[in-house]
């Protein structure tokens, strides 16, 4: 069964902005579901809307089965982890985490017992008695999971939970919360901006754009079959390049022409990536290659149909540790390419890159949806 | 070398701090001065007064004055000094003070926490209450509180002063809450709590500061009011400062400036004390929220 479905959701504020335009997503009993899109993308709206904090103007939205689209936040059986950990200032952190077993009334021996369990599944059994004002921002953090947990309820929701840790935290309760997901086959839905959050976490991404799910699926498919520019640009890092490029049919094949900023014209095979280009014979379309598919040249996949060698003039190069990020021009347009450390040529020497088609996407210069 | 310029330093470091406090403090002897005249000529005779300087000490130091301003001095024609109206006026203070603060601290709860459609309107009309002058509503007041059956009574006074009063506590609270982030209250609400549950366990008892604030601005309001009292009230209902001005302007006989200097210390000594026991405070919560915390 479902765990969540949310079917058609719309919502307008004050009878004229329209922040969600009819969303559509169903998720299973424990799975790990992101929003994820820029900011003002409705992801928000859209996580306060399950969680019963604001209205909806039409849909449903249904836990478990049930249409909870009526329902007051308490009715609904789920719970929050907060941007801001919202930790009850006076209360110390025992009873941050009881709070709402009691507002439940459940008995105080039992809530004694529930706080103590998650204490000890986070490892904060020693902060017990702090106040939130004594606690680290990682600690916060732990408490407000903790919270959540202490509940167990139907639905977690995470509204980008990890925004106010410093970079090598975030990448720990990145872990931790993954790990967390895993132990306790929870459903949970997380907001983030953050995509490789949402590549390292999810198992369904709804990426999400003006009120629009653009694209949902799992990272693998929404990274390698983008559904248009925006999906395949806000995933991965760094970004897709986009080269507009004429198709062209060459012995029976189609190609895709790249001119180098010398002016050497290279013809790309699209082999079976270029299915549904037919018609597009003769015209420019917009091919996507992800930068780790431009790399230096390597003898053991050279001899592949799909890939090319290009020579040209290399223009920045920035290494960053573990590969480096050189940047070229083919057809006008900026190109990334990740290369290993030990193959980059200085700036402005020309260096060969091998291009691999097999991974290739394209899109339709005018709709940009992906053809 | 060295020390030369070290003790060069030195002076006049000691010249600049020599001279602020030469100005602090003759500011504050300025400040205190009718204070002091007040407290000195309180424990005078008569003669003393007649006879000596404004701020010199009682040559004999006498208590009566004191006991004559709380039980047996004319205000009027009655003559049993103002120790009764300053229980009235402990009768209007408190539940005026408390009423009114309460309600402030729900109306400011329900303005951040609960906005409803106009609020914002609401709460820029309910602004407005400050800015209206006393004497606007006397008429209007004096009214109402007949139709009401209240007219010359303590609750009828109570009433008056919460009125006026809840337009500035809802300002302060307002003002306090606004600051405070909005997912607490989403937080208690998934938790389960309810209206009242969340403001009686989540935002109270955080909320100290601000009812300090508003509990000595409301005391030194309600205490200090003379145009309500002597317009609402009457004969057994008036507060102390009217009690205070009909002893001051009883025009038979001499006039006891020992036995007025004593009664006006008595009419202002729980504002006095109210600043000093939570005056430090009333300085923090003010200026709380203007940094972050």
């Amino acid at each position: 069964m479902a765990a969540l479905e949310i079917d058609n959701v719309r919502k307008v504020f004050g009878g004229k902005t329209e922040v969600l335009k009819g969303i559509n997503i169903s998720i299973e009993n424990g799975e790990f579901l992101i929003l994820v899109g820029p900011s003002g993308c409705g992801k928000s709206t859209l996580m306060n809307s399950i969680a019963g904090l604001e209205s909806i103007t039409d849909g449903q939205i249904r836990i478990g089965g049930e249409d909870v689209s009526g329902r007051s936040p308490k009715d609904r059986d789920i719970a929050m982890v907060f941007q801001s950990y919202a930790l009850y200032p006076s209360m110390n952190v025992r009873d941050n985490i009881a709070f709402g077993l009691e507002m439940r009334k459940v008995p105080k021996e039992d809530r004694l017992n529930e706080v103590n369990r998650v204490a000890k599944m986070l490892q904060i059994e020693h902060l017990l008695d702090r106040k939130p004002s004594q606690l680290s921002g990682g600690q916060r953090q732990r408490v407000a999971m903790g919270r959540a947990l202490a509940r167990k309820p139907k639905i977690y929701l995470f509204d980008e939970p990890l925004s106010n840790l410093d970079a090598k935290l975030r990448v720990e309760m990145r872990t931790e919360i993954k790990k967390l997901h895993q132990n306790l086959g929870t459903t949970i839905v997380y907001v983030t901006h953050d995509q490789i959050e949402a590549m390292t976490l999810a198992d369904r991404i709804a990426v999400m754009k003006d009120g629009i799910v653009q694209q949902f699926g799992t990272p693998q498919e929404i990274y390698d079959e983008p559904a248009n520019i925006f999906v395949a640009g806000f995933m991965g890092s760094p970004a897709m390049n986009f080269i507009p490029a004429p198709i062209q049919k060459e012995q029976g094949q189609l190609v895709a022409k790249v001119t180098t900023a010398g002016g050497q014209t290279y013809s790309l095979p699209l082999g079976k990536r270029g299915e549904n280009l037919e018609k597009y014979e003769g015209r420019k379309v917009i091919l996507g290659v992800r930068p780790e598919r431009i790399s230096e040249v390597n003898i053991t996949e050279v001899e592949r149909e799909d890939v090319v060698v290009v020579k040209t003039k290399t223009e920045i190069v920035e290494p960053t540790g573990p590969d480096t990020l050189i940047h070229i021009t083919l057809n006008g347009v900026e190109v990334g390419c990740r290369v290993a450390p030990d193959s980059a040529v200085k700036a402005g020497e020309d260096m060969e890159f091998m291009v691999d088609l097999s991974k290739a996407v394209f899109f339709d210069s005018e709709t940009e949806a992906r053809i | 070398m060295v020390n030369h310029h070290m003790a060069q330093r030195t002076w006049g470091f000691w010249i600049n701090r020599g001279i602020i406090h030469a100005l602090l403090i003759s500011a504050a002897l300025f400040y205190l001065l009718p204070l002091v005249v007040m407290l000195l000529t309180s424990f005078k005779t008569m003669d003393d007064i007649r006879a000596g300087n404004l701020i010199s000490f009682p040559a004999e130091f006498v208590i009566e004055p004191w006991i004559k301003a709380w039980s047996s001095a004319c205000t009027g024609v009655k003559c049993e000094g103002v120790g009764s109206y300053f229980f009235n006026s402990v009768q209007i203070v408190v539940p005026a003070v408390l009423i009114s603060t309460a309600l402030g601290a729900i109306n400011g709860y329900v303005l951040t926490k609960w906005r409803f459609r106009g609020s914002e309107l609401f709460f820029g009309l309910l602004l407005f209450g400050c800015f209206i002058p006393f004497q606007v509503v006397l008429l209007p007041m004096a009214q109402t509180l007949g139709w009401l059956g209240i007219a010359n009574t303590t609750t009828g006074l109570v009433l008056v002063h919460v009125a006026y009063g809840v337009a500035f506590t809802t300002l302060f609270f307002r003002n306090f809450y606004v600051n405070i982030p909005s997912e607490l209250v989403k937080a208690a609400q998934l938790d389960g709590a309810g209206f009242f549950k969340i403001f009686w366990r989540i935002l109270l008892p955080i909320s100290g500061p601000i009812i300090v604030v508003t509990i000595i601005w409301q005391t030194t309001q309600i205490w200090n009011d003379f145009l309500f009292g002597v317009v609402y009230g009457s004969g057994e209902t008036q507060p102390i400062t009217v009690a205070l001005n009909n002893l001051v302007n009883t025009s038979t006989g001499v006039k006891e400036y020992n036995v007025h200097m004593a009664a006006a210390i008595i009419a202002g000594l729980p504002t006095l004390l109210v600043y000093v026991l939570a005056g430090k405070y009333f300085v923090r919560g003010l200026t709380a929220g203007s940094v972050k915390g």
